[in-house]
């Protein structure tokens, strides 16, 4: 009798290892304490970013535990992030590079997501309003040892080449620190004082908008509201492209219609324009729900202009009209077309 | 022991035995040839998307028209972006078991997309995926026979 119990408790206190280990993994706090970058930079420029860190893991008595250390960046997809994003780490726990985090790597303790599809669905566009953007995410090259209730003052230098699309652009970046052991999970009961949950196992730093001017693209504002968006942001003459306006921005002349109309003008690869103005159901954009202030059309380019065989549409400018076209609103409210260039990124 | 081979016994054997003989009889089936897939006539689209926004809603897909015919041949009526943009020819990549389907426009280079082809409501259905404009752009469109 006396050798089943002892089998029995050797057993139970195996499992309870195994039970401890899964779940005290525990980072304390893990915080982006500053991050200084200049607040506006031109098109192709090396943009030096620095995030300071204040980290504190805490798992009872597993120690050492190694874990990647882990920075993901929300940025323009247009910018390629993945080839133009370098990042050194240095402080307290010795120094060394960056590197991209394989595609395809399951965030832990998210039900199998991906580390972007994960990160989109937490933190969403970062306050952006323009989906075009992506997560790139890097992580550490080696598992960095960390001891439990060590208190670490890191460092992550990034260089960003911005804006490889030759757009200018406003944006919000955003940057998420967090470890390859814990993902972007939140744990109420063992949050630090002072940090909370946000700043557990993982920490958000979303910048004021940052301006990017040159290029010869065009202007793309993904902080400020804009009168028309263009659904999907990049496509060509043979999408189906949405435009919607919204009305509700600003005190426009069409303030208050129940239909508005597009009028566009459409320059072909071979430098031809085709206009398209008239108030007919095919320019008319559809306002949902009713007296709501959002219109939309949704179109094929290629029919909407009727290009001729071997004839591509590369940009349109446009308006938005009231119903007999005597009322036109264009870019900023004001008596410039829209602009739109078809290209992929 | 003796009792063994009593009558009752011996019938209860016979029909144990019987039994078991039936039950392991090996049923050969001649493997029947999987049916070529036949998808000439005419498709109209009921369900399109892009990017996974519905596009049903959003613009008039009712005129739209993909035409198979048995020779290889399809034609699009009142077209609108698709997998190839003019007329031209279609093949799979196996008849019998096809995966992907070809659709080469008259003139145009060949473009692939996978072959889906599920039974749903009494009815097949098509269902395309591809990126006419920008290769991030996915459109997914499911057809039925008219």
């Amino acid at each position: 009798m006396r050798t089943r119990l002892h089998i029995k408790g050797k057993y139970l206190w195996r499992c309870c290892t195994l039970i401890l280990l899964g779940v005290v993994l525990a980072f304390c706090h893990t915080k982006i304490s500053s991050l200084t970058m200049p607040p506006s930079a031109t098109v192709g420029e090396i943009v030096p970013i620095k995030l300071t860190l204040d980290v504190k893991p805490g798992f009872g008595d597993f120690n050492p535990h190694v874990s990647n250390f882990i920075m993901a960046v929300l940025m323009p997809k247009g910018w390629k992030g993945r080839q133009n994003m370098t990042a050194t780490y240095g402080g307290g726990k010795g120094e060394g590079n960056m590197v991209f985090m394989p595609a395809g790597t399951i965030c832990p303790n998210s039900n199998g997501l991906t580390w972007e599809v994960a990160l989109r669905e937490k933190f969403g566009l970062a306050g952006n309003l323009i989906d075009d953007l992506e997560w790139v995410v890097m992580q550490t090259d080696v598992g960095i040892k960390y001891i439990s209730n060590e208190e670490i003052t890191a460092n992550i230098d990034v260089k960003l080449k911005v804006a490889a699309d030759d757009n200018p652009t406003m944006v919000k970046l955003s940057f998420v620190v967090a470890n390859s052991s814990d993902g972007l999970t939140e744990n109420p009961s063992t949050t630090d004082a002072g940090y909370g949950v946000t700043a557990q196992y993982y920490n958000q730093f979303t910048t004021s908008c940052f301006s990017v001017t040159g290029g010869s693209g065009d202007m793309v504002d993904f902080c400020n509201p804009q009168l028309t968006t263009i659904d999907p942001p990049k496509s060509l003459d043979n999408d189906i492209v949405t435009i919607a306006y919204n009305d509700n921005l600003t005190n426009t002349a069409l303030k208050g219609s129940q239909v508005v109309y597009l009028c566009a003008t459409g320059t072909t690869s071979d430098g031809k324009t085709i206009t398209v103005c008239e108030q007919t159901d095919k320019t008319r954009m559809v306002q949902s729900p009713a007296g709501s202030g959002f219109y939309k059309l949704t179109f094929w380019p290629k029919k909407f202009f009727s290009a001729a065989d071997g004839q591509t549409i590369a940009s349109m400018t446009y308006f938005v009209t009231n119903a007999d076209g005597s009322i036109k609103v264009g870019y900023g409210n004001s008596a410039a077309p829209f602009t739109f260039r078809f290209r992929c990124p | 022991m003796d009792n063994f081979f009593k009558i009752g016994h011996a019938y209860l054997l016979i029909g144990l035995i019987t039994l078991g003989l039936a039950s392991c009889k090996v049923d050969r089936v001649l493997p029947s040839a999987e049916s070529v897939k036949d998808i000439s006539g005419s498709w109209k689209v009921i369900k399109a998307s892009r990017n996974g926004t519905d596009l049903i809603p959003l613009i008039d897909y009712s005129q739209f028209r993909v035409k198979f015919d048995a020779k290889g041949a399809y034609t699009l009526v009142n077209p609108l972006p698709f997998v190839a943009s003019k007329d031209g020819k279609y093949a799979f990549d196996d008849p019998n078991y096809p995966f992907k389907i070809t659709f080469t426009a008259n003139g145009g280079t060949p473009v692939s997309t996978a072959f889906n082809y599920p039974v749903s409501g009494g009815a097949r259905q098509l269902t395309l995926t591809f990126s006419p404009g920008c290769t991030l752009n996915n459109y997914v469109y499911t057809l039925v026979k008219e």
